[in-house]
Parts: C-alpha cells; sequence; structure tokens
C-alpha cells in the first residue's frame, strides 16, 4: 500500500473512464473487463472536479494545494488536508495511480 | 475573488437511476469504454426485443471482435440518427452485412448493416438479478427465424389474448 504525501504525483488509472459530459464529471471503472454503468457509477462534487483537473501525472500535490489555494478562500493547510483525503479515496478505490 | 469550500471534495457511487443522464451522455461513455477495448453493462430501455429483452433488464455488451458473427446473435450498433444505442438480433447474412431486427418487430428490420458499423455482441441479460435466457445457443438460428418472420412477435400477441380469455374463464 502506498504513503501518499503532497510530493506524490498523481494519474488516473488506465482502468477507468472519466468524462465531463452536461456539466457532471463521471467516472467509470472497469472492473473484471467490464464498465458497470448500472451499479458502478461514480460522479465528483464540484470542489473534487477542481482536484481532478489538475490529476495529469506532471504536478505534485504540493503543486495542485497551491493553485487550489489560489483559488479557494481557505487556509493551505486545510487545502492540503482535503487534497489528501480525496486522491487517497480515489486511490484506494483504484481510479488513481501513482507515476 | 475567492471563495470557501462549501464540502469537502466528495466522489458518489450512483446507482441505477440515481443519476439521470441523457441518451447522449450514455452513449458517450459506452463509446469511451468500447475504445479502451471493455464491455459495459447498462439497463435497457424499450420493447423492441420483447420477449428476451424487457424494458429495465441489465445487458451486458462486448467489443465486438474481428470474427463474422452468427446468424441469431444479439448485437449493438447505433441508431440511424447516431444518438442511442440499439441492441437487436442478427437475423440474417447477406454479402453486404447482416440484416438487424428487434425481436419484437413485425417484418420491420434495421436493413442491413456492415461488420464494422456493429460496435458490440450482448453476452449476458439479467433481470431482478437472475440471468436470463437470450436465445443465442443451439437454437439461435431457429429463434432468428422466428424474428424475421415476426412470429415472436405474433406468438407473443396469441399468448397474451389467450391467457386473457383463460382468464375470463376462470371463476373469480
Amino acid at each position: 500500500m502506498m504513503t501518499l504525501n503532497l510530493e506524490s504525483v498523481l494519474i488516473p488509472s488506465e482502468d477507468i473512464v472519466a468524462r465531463e459530459i452536461e456539466g457532471e464529471l463521471i467516472i467509470v471503472p472497469l472492473v473484471a473487463g467490464i464498465g458497470d454503468m448500472e451499479d458502478e457509477l461514480f460522479s465528483l462534487n464540484e470542489y473534487a472536479k477542481v482536484i481532478w483537473r489538475q490529476l495529469d501525472g506532471k504536478q505534485s500535490l504540493d503543486a495542485i494545494v497551491d493553485i487550489l489555494a489560489g483559488e479557494y478562500d481557505a487556509d493551505r493547510e486545510e487545502i492540503a488536508g482535503d487534497v489528501l483525503g480525496f486522491v487517497g479515496e480515489l486511490t484506494r478505490r483504484g481510479m488513481l495511480v501513482e507515476v | 475573488l475567492k471563495f470557501e469550500p462549501s464540502e469537502l471534495p466528495k466522489i458518489s457511487n450512483h446507482q441505477g437511476d440515481e443519476l439521470v443522464l441523457s441518451k447522449d451522455a450514455l452513449l458517450e461513455l459506452m463509446m469511451a469504454v468500447l475504445a479502451k477495448g471493455r464491455g459495459f453493462r447498462f439497463k435497457a430501455k424499450g420493447w423492441s426485443m420483447i420477449p428476451f429483452i424487457r424494458d429495465g433488464d441489465v445487458i451486458t455488451v462486448d467489443p465486438i471482435t474481428s470474427e463474422p458473427c452468427q446468424l441469431g446473435q444479439v448485437v449493438a450498433f447505433r441508431s440511424t440518427d447516431e444518438r442511442c444505442l440499439v441492441v437487436h438480433r442478427i437475423v440474417a447474412r447477406t454479402d453486404a452485412g447482416y440484416l438487424i431486427q428487434g425481436d419484437n418487430a413485425m417484418n420491420e428490420s434495421d436493413g442491413i448493416i456492415r461488420h464494422e458499423q456493429l460496435l458490440g455482441q450482448v453476452s449476458r441479460v439479467e433481470r431482478n438479478g437472475r440471468r436470463i435466457w437470450l436465445g443465442q445457443g443451439p437454437g439461435r438460428v431457429f429463434i432468428a427465424w422466428l424474428s424475421r418472420g415476426g412470429y415472436l412477435a405474433h406468438l407473443r400477441l396469441s399468448l397474451m389474448g389467450l391467457r386473457d380469455k383463460i382468464r375470463k374463464l376462470l371463476p373469480r
């Protein structure tokens, strides 16, 4: 199990399909070769979408926190906690992988 | 101008009909999954494949291979207006392509569809969590013949009429 920290660089896994459609960011995990659009369709809220768009496999989480700190009126530490919590959950779900 | 995040970043799992996607959106997702060489599972809408597939059944579609499809196979392709996915049966094979038709259609086919136009083949149908027979096994040629002649639709209507008559005869 990898340990994430602000130096980590993450990218969406090859085992998902993610699309921004009609204002929603939809993620379909490809489990056992199948995209289950009946029982396994995920969406992100607005804050999560902003983080997701930055996960390009090039920027560290620290750099992403800097970008968010420029956009949101919140403490940098608080934002860092939000980002680590969110990417941690997506990594556990296999939707993100570390570069 | 900065905004305070109103809630934590969150991912939500939508089961069944919780997340309503338009036909276009669903088709875009399906195409994206197929582009990765994977299949998908989704809820069928419509009545054109009764009795084998009903509205609300959950269908699994596998990507199409280069192998020619067989008579009686249930396949997926884009509708003429390209806005939705059609899941119907191959009722004849010709040099130009496959003649495809819904099992509930009375002699009204989708026309000839070339192999390259096919997106996938149905491998599984579930109804209330149970796997449903799709008529793709040894009897598929017979099922294709019944479907092409519109006999499945006639048979279904006849059985419904018979059932109504029996109900009327039964004491209340």
